[in-house]
Parts: structure tokens; C-alpha cells; sequence
């Protein structure tokens, strides 16, 4: 297959354009030289104008590559490079001119057929120069694109080219159309000269460089005009190629445009630390509003800070002052101070009270900055802003300036802002921290969930007198429920409910401690009262002071078909009685466990006994289910619990179990989350 | 939400409950006992006739204090519990150890 070869259009052009100048210059060095010898050459002089069009076409196209393939460029590259063009079109002029001056008098130098190629070498250094120019003030132009702007250099590149061929009109000689088409594109050009933006984006050093260069282009450009002006002047026999309305219209665009610069960047030169300042500042506050990269910490947002302020208020001296956790402020920052000046001026504006205003627990600091005098020898005037992150006023900073009143109204908005964003970065930096650090919290919940979860018994001890189902849940994460069984012997079961005080982590902990208790005492096989007592005197030692547990014990014998039990400031329990087919609560005296941690705990616990017969039901449940409130604030409460189970004897304990659940669940609608821990033990008698 | 009003009358201080307490806000009824106990009061009154509702968290606040009280020798008495808040008191047994009255006049002959 054929493979096309990488064409580079720069050098491709630029051979182009130097054949095409050498053509030119071979017609015109033939035709003058027929002319001289008196012999008709035949070679008429659009051949000429053709070449010369060709070489204009060329050399715009060669120069608009390349200053696009340049495009990273910077300004003051660019307006080097049409300087560069400039000066060396201007030398080689320069150097022409000697050498006729050195020639003097001689044969050689008014020889026509020299003095014309030397011409055509000024014409082509001019050519290049000029439209290297256009090119590069094209790229200035067009710098910050417009539509109206790209679209009204389009016009007056058509214009440009139109010129080319006016050459045939009216062959290079200045009459009136000449001048009208030269008007129009003069016009045009100064309009498109106002497009100056790029300037203020230079440095104060490149604005320097810029209008040293500028003056060189002009210099460049005056000088060429006036050489081209020579030639035609002399009349000479040869064709005239300069006297082009192109040409002309070029060396005015680029004086207008290349005097614009010059003007615009010499007035721009004492605001351009202003707008330095600016841009500067936007580059602070870009970074300050970059979040805390992992590895980084609050300081460096903070020494950021500092800087920032600092350079966009030409301050003489700063420290930053951060709160510490226990009320103590520390110097965390500082900046062309040492320890005792700083010192000294810490006290001196402490004594002397600038900012009586602020308070450290003031919740509204937000973008508040206060400034006002010292009396020291140095600095006059001081201003200081606090940094509030969370509403909480972490620290504040110290500015600090040689002259009185150094701070304007600008200084402040952007110091202010300038803070705001910093706190900004810090609370985000801390927010993310915290929720990194609860995420962790979370996973050790959900094990604690498991781990407590695996506390309550899945399987309930029974034999086939009885059927025992129970429920649990827990308001948050953890509970502090608990309810268990176990088997004492042939036909003896022990059963337990409790409840922890408080909710939440501390009552699961609690909770698991009553787990252990229970788990002791059940194998010195105690009577209830017994249990309670030696539960209380265990408890006692591991229970927090204001934590109590309250706990009913069962024993349940299926041979006597008995109940013993002792409540210890447990709700009362529920039993239904077949016989009567009516539930009441057994009333019974007790003290929670952990009240009184003393022997005389005994003496407030009871024990009684109650007799079952087949059918009968017996609803151990926790505090949670009869306080379990609706919308109204109204508690579920005993009563309603006694109904629910009546209405629902005949059921097997399982389902009075979910009934109930159902019915509380029902009765809190389901728009409230349960606020308590709710437990259920339904036991039902079948023999 | 629990409001707590403390006046000091000729021989007693009163410490009026008022909301609820729970255990988001037990600490505040807390501080407010040792707080009396700090200026050595003697006989400290509490009026609930406005409590609505107390959690185990705010009766273990009066129960942390029970033992605390026989050995500085000081009385306490609750007065104008209403029905529900007075359940919560007697399921747990504390109406054993702690003087419950139902009326002002009663909880402040209690004292002399």
C-alpha cells in the first residue's frame, strides 16, 4: 500500500515561498535586462505580480503554522519573535544602505541589475517581517476569543487577501482608489487593535520586556517604511513591488497595533502589582479551598493562611494563635517576630485593649474582623481576625503593620474571606476525621450487637407441661434486657427476666454482668428470695452508683404444678387464669437489685407462690412494652396488655407472644422508632 | 425536656421537677442534688407535682443518693407525684426508702 510521507507543512511552505522568490526575482532580473539591452522580453509584468502574490500567500501560510505549532508560547516569546524578524529585516536594509555608501561613486553601484536583486531581498526581508507580525498580532488579538472578535478578523484577512490582487487594478502606482481601499483597511485594523487583553497578564518585569520590544518592532517598522518609500521615490526602471497596497496596509496595522501595546502596557505598568496582587490572591485561595490532603494536617491550612493574609495586606508582622483544648492559647505561627517582640506585643495589646468586642465564646465570629491602633515603636497598627470553625472560635490571627491605619476596606473582605475558606478546609478536615472515627464506632456496635444478641438464649428449657416463647429488642444497637432459663431438675425450671437501668452500651454491659450472676447462683439451686438477696450482694460490687437492676425469679414445678417467685423492682407479672378466664398482675413487694447495697436488702424482698392449673398463662415482660407511648404520648400500660391477653388465651404461646408484639407495635403507629428495649416471655400451662 | 426550679424557703430547700426526666437529662437532676448537698442543706423537699415522667436513669439519681442522705443525716421528701410517676416510684420499691407524700403540707410536716 502506498504510504503517504509525513508532509510538513512548515518546511514545505517555506521552500515554496523561496522558489517562488527566486522565480520573481529571475522575471524581473530578465525582464529589466531585456528592457536595458533595448530588446523586448516579452514577459509581461502580471507574471510578476502572480509570483509576488504567490510569495505573500506563502509566507502567511508558512508564519500561521508556526506561530500555531507554537501555541504554549508565552507573550513576550512571541513579540521576540516579531522583533527578531524585525531587527534582522532592519539590519539587512541597514547593511544594503552601506554597502552603496561604501561602493560611492563606482560603475558597480549604479548598475541597475545589483540594485534591483538587492531589492528584492529588501522586499522579501520586508514581506516576512510584516506578515510575521500580523500573524503574532493576530494570535494577541485573538487571545480572548469572541465570536464578534474571531469573525471581524476573518473580514479583515478577507480584506488582506482581496488587497493582494488589487495590484492588477491599478499596478502598484498611489492614486485615489488606492488610497480609499488603503483607508478602509487601516480603519479596520485600528478597530481590531483595541483588543488588548493580554496585557494586564504580564508581569511588571515582562511589561518591561514587552515595551523594550514593541519600541524595536516600531522602530523596525518605521525604518522599512521609509526604506520602501526610498525605492519608490527613485523611480527607477524596475517594477515596483512595494508600493502594494497589502504591503501598506500591513505596515500601518502593525504600527497602529505595535504603538496600542506600547501605550497600553506603559500605563499599565504602575497597576500592574495590583493586579499581580490579585491574581496571587486568587492562587491562595485556591489552595486554601483544596481540602486537607490525607497526610497533611490543620497546620499547614493555617500556614497557608498566614502567608495569604500576609501578602494580600503587605503586612510587617503576623502570629497565629490557637486555643488550646484546656483554655491556654499557644503561639502556633509566626512571622518576622521573635518570642519576646511577639511577647511584648501580645501584652501591650492585651493592656491596651484594641478588640474589647471579642469573646472567645462569641457563637456569631463568623467573617468578623477587628482592627485598631497600638503604641508601639515600631508597628501602629494591628488587626486580628478569629478563626470559627463550628461556631467555636479555635484561635485568631494577628496582623501587624508599620503605619497607621494600614488596613483598607479591600484588605479586610479578602483577609475575611481568605479565613473563612481556611476554617472551611479545618472543619471539613475535622468532620472527616470524626465520621472516619464513627464509622469505627459503628463496626464495634455491630459486634457488640452480635456478641449480646448471642446472650439471650435461643432455646428456652421446657418440658411438655408447658411452652415457653420469647421475644427481645433493643431500641439502639445494644440493650440492656435479658431473660434466660434453666433447668433445676426432674420437673423444676428456673426462669428469669431483668431489666438494666439506663440504655444503651452501659446496659448491655450490665446486662451480660446479671448473665453471669444468673449463671452462678442457678447452681446452688436458691428459692427466689434467696436469688434476689445473693444477686443484690454480688451486684452490689460491680454496679455503677447510680445503676439498678430489676429482675423477677420464677421456679416453676411441673409435679406441684407451683410457682415460687420474688420480684426485685421488676414490673409485675402477668398471669392469666383459665378458671376465672381473667388475667391479673401478681402483686408482690420488692426492691430493685443495686438499690440498697446492704444486708438490709432482705428484709424489702418477698416471696410468694401461686398454683397452675391447665391453660393458664403466664406473660413475664420489661418495662418497655407497658411504656411504650403513641403520638399522643400515651403509654400501651397494663390494662391494655391484660386485654391482649385475654382476648387471646386460646392461642398457642407463640402466637400470644406475637399478638402482643403486634398489638404494642400497632398501638405506637408505625411513624415512632421504639425509644425503649421491649421484652417478652410468654409462658402457657398445657396439663 | 426537664426544668429544674430550686428555692430556698425558712427550713427547707424545694426543687421543683418539672417535664420530664430521662436519661438525656439526668445529669442535670443530679447536679442539682449535689449541688445541695454541697451547701449542707438539711432537709431537702421535691415538688413533682409537675413531673410527668421519670425514667430508670433519673430514679437512679435518687437512688444513688439514698445511702448518701442516712449518713449526712439529711431528709428527703417527694411530694404531688402524680399516679403514673408514683407507680414507676412504688414498682420499683424506692416508696419503701424514700418518703413519698402526696401533698406539700404533709411533706413539709414531715420535716418539723
Amino acid at each position: 500500500m502506498l504510504k503517504l510521507p509525513n508532509l510538513n507543512i512548515g518546511k514545505i511552505s517555506l521552500l515554496v515561498a523561496i522558489m517562488t522568490w527566486l522565480a520573481l526575482l529571475f522575471v524581473d532580473i530578465t525582464r529589466l535586462f531585456g528592457n536595458l539591452n533595448q530588446m523586448e522580453s516579452g514577459i509581461a509584468p502580471e507574471i510578476s505580480y502572480i509570483l509576488e502574490i504567490l510569495f505573500f500567500i506563502v509566507v502567511y501560510l508558512f508564519f500561521n503554522y508556526s506561530i500555531q505549532k507554537s501555541e504554549n508560547n508565552n507573550f513576550i516569546d512571541l513579540i521576540w519573535r516579531g522583533t527578531t524578524t524585525g531587527l534582522v529585516a532592519t539590519g539587512i536594509s541597514i547593511i544594503i544602505s552601506i554597502f552603496y555608501y561604501l561602493l560611492g561613486d563606482s560603475r558597480l553601484a549604479s548598475d541597475p541589475l545589483l540594485r534591483n536583486v538587492f531589492y528584492h531581498i529588501d522586499f522579501a526581508f520586508v514581506t516576512l517581517f510584516l506578515v510575521s507580525c500580523t500573524l503574532l498580532w493576530k494570535h494577541l488579538i485573538l487571545y480572548q476569543r469572541t465570536k464578534r472578535v474571531v469573525q471581524q478578523w476573518q473580514i479583515f484577512e478577507v480584506g488582506l487577501l482581496i488587497s493582494m490582487f488589487f495590484v492588477f487594478f491599478n499596478r502598484n502606482t498611489l492614486d485615489y482608489s488606492f488610497l480609499f481601499g488603503l483607508a478602509v483597511l487601516v480603519i479596520f485594523g485600528a478597530s481590531l487593535a483595541v483588543n488588548l487583553k493580554w496585557i494586564p497578564y504580564l508581569t511588571f518585569k515582562e511589561k518591561w520586556k514587552s515595551i523594550l520590544f514593541l519600541v524595536f518592532i516600531q522602530f523596525s517598522a518605521a525604518y522599512l517604511f521609509i526604506k520602501v518609500l526610498s525605492y519608490s521615490e527613485e523611480n527607477s526602471i524596475y517594477l515596483n513591488l512595494t508600493d502594494n497596497l497589502f504591503l501598506l496596509s500591513l505596515f500601518t496595522f502593525v504600527f497602529i497595533y505595535a504603538t496600542f501595546s506600547f501605550l497600553v502596557t506603559l500605563f499599565n505598568l504602575p497597576t500592574s502589582s495590583v493586579f499581580e496582587q490579585k491574581l496571587i490572591e486568587a492562587i491562595n485561595f485556591q489552595r486554601l479551598s483544596q481540602s486537607i490532603k490525607p497526610g497533611q494536617n490543620e497546620n499547614q491550612v493555617l500556614d497557608i493562611l498566614m502567608d495569604s493574609c500576609m501578602s494580600a495586606a503587605y503586612v510587617d508582622a503576623a502570629w497565629l494563635e490557637q486555643k488550646e483544648n484546656d483554655g491556654e492559647s499557644s503561639i502556633i505561627h509566626q512571622r518576622y517576630l521573635s518570642n519576646e517582640e511577639q511577647i511584648d506585643l501580645q501584652k501591650l495589646i492585651e493592656s491596651s485593649k484594641p478588640f474589647s468586642d471579642f469573646k472567645w465564646n462569641d457563637k456569631l465570629q463568623d467573617n468578623k474582623t477587628y482592627t485598631g491602633k497600638i503604641n508601639d515603636l515600631k508597628y501602629k497598627s494591628v488587626m486580628m481576625v478569629p478563626l470559627t470553625v463550628n461556631k467555636n472560635t479555635i484561635g485568631r490571627i494577628f496582623l501587624l503593620k508599620e503605619v497607621k491605619d494600614g488596613f483598607n476596606k479591600e484588605m479586610l473582605n479578602i483577609i475575611s474571606t481568605f479565613v473563612g475558606q481556611a476554617c472551611i478546609s479545618v472543619e471539613n478536615y475535622r468532620l472527616l476525621n470524626e465520621a472516619l472515627k464513627n464509622e469505627r464506632y459503628k463496626e464495634e456496635l455491630l459486634i457488640a450487637q452480635r456478641v449480646q444478641r448471642s446472650l439471650l438464649p435461643s432455646e428456652l428449657h421446657h418440658d411438655d407441661t408447658f411452652e415457653i416463647h420469647g421475644f427481645s429488642e433493643a431500641a439502639d444497637e445494644v440493650g440492656g434486657d435479658y431473660y434466660e432459663t434453666q433447668r433445676l431438675g426432674e420437673a423444676e425450671f428456673a426462669v428469669i427476666i431483668g431489666d438494666v437501668s439506663g440504655k444503651g452500651t452501659s446496659a448491655a454491659f450490665n446486662m451480660s454482668q446479671m448473665k453471669g450472676v444468673f449463671h452462678s447462683l442457678v447452681q446452688l439451686n436458691p428459692s427466689p428470695k434467696e436469688f434476689l438477696v445473693k444477686a443484690n450482694t454480688a451486684l452490689s460490687h460491680c454496679l455503677e452508683k447510680n445503676h439498678f437492676i430489676t429482675t423477677s425469679y420464677f421456679i416453676i414445678n411441673t409435679n406441684k404444678k407451683s410457682i415460687r417467685y420474688a420480684r426485685a423492682g421488676h414490673c409485675p407479672t402477668l398471669f392469666y387464669d383459665a378458671e376465672k378466664n381473667d388475667s391479673a398482675y401478681l402483686n408482690i413487694d420488692g426492691l430493685g437489685l443495686g438499690i440498697l447495697r446492704n444486708s438490709s436488702f432482705e428484709k424489702y424482698i418477698q416471696e410468694k407462690e401461686v398454683f397452675f392449673k391447665k391453660e393458664d398463662i403466664l406473660v413475664l415482660f420489661t418495662d418497655g412494652i407497658v411504656e411504650a407511648k403513641n403520638e399522643q404520648a400515651e403509654e400501651f400500660g397494663y390494662e391494655r396488655l391484660k386485654i391482649v391477653l385475654t382476648k387471646n388465651h386460646k392461642r398457642p404461646a407463640a402466637e400470644i407472644q406475637q399478638n402482643i408484639i403486634n398489638q404494642v407495635y400497632h398501638f405506637i403507629g408505625s411513624n415512632s422508632l421504639p425509644d425503649d428495649d421491649y421484652s417478652l416471655l410468654v409462658i402457657k400451662f398445657n396439663s | 425536656m426537664l426544668k429544674i426550679e430550686t428555692t430556698q424557703e425558712t427550713n427547707y430547700h424545694l426543687l421543683q421537677l418539672i417535664g420530664e426526666v430521662d436519661a438525656s437529662n439526668s445529669v442535670e437532676l443530679d447536679e442539682a442534688i449535689v449541688d445541695l448537698i454541697e451547701q449542707n442543706v438539711q432537709n431537702i423537699l421535691i415538688d413533682g407535682t409537675k413531673l410527668d415522667y421519670i425514667s430508670s436513669a433519673g430514679l437512679g439519681v435518687f437512688m444513688s443518693y439514698i445511702e448518701d442522705f442516712e449518713e449526712k443525716n439529711i431528709t428527703l421528701v417527694i411530694f404531688g407525684l402524680n399516679e403514673k410517676v408514683f407507680q414507676v416510684f412504688k414498682i420499683l420499691g424506692l416508696d419503701q426508702l424514700i418518703n413519698i407524700k402526696s401533698k406539700k403540707i404533709e411533706a413539709v410536716q414531715e420535716i418539723e
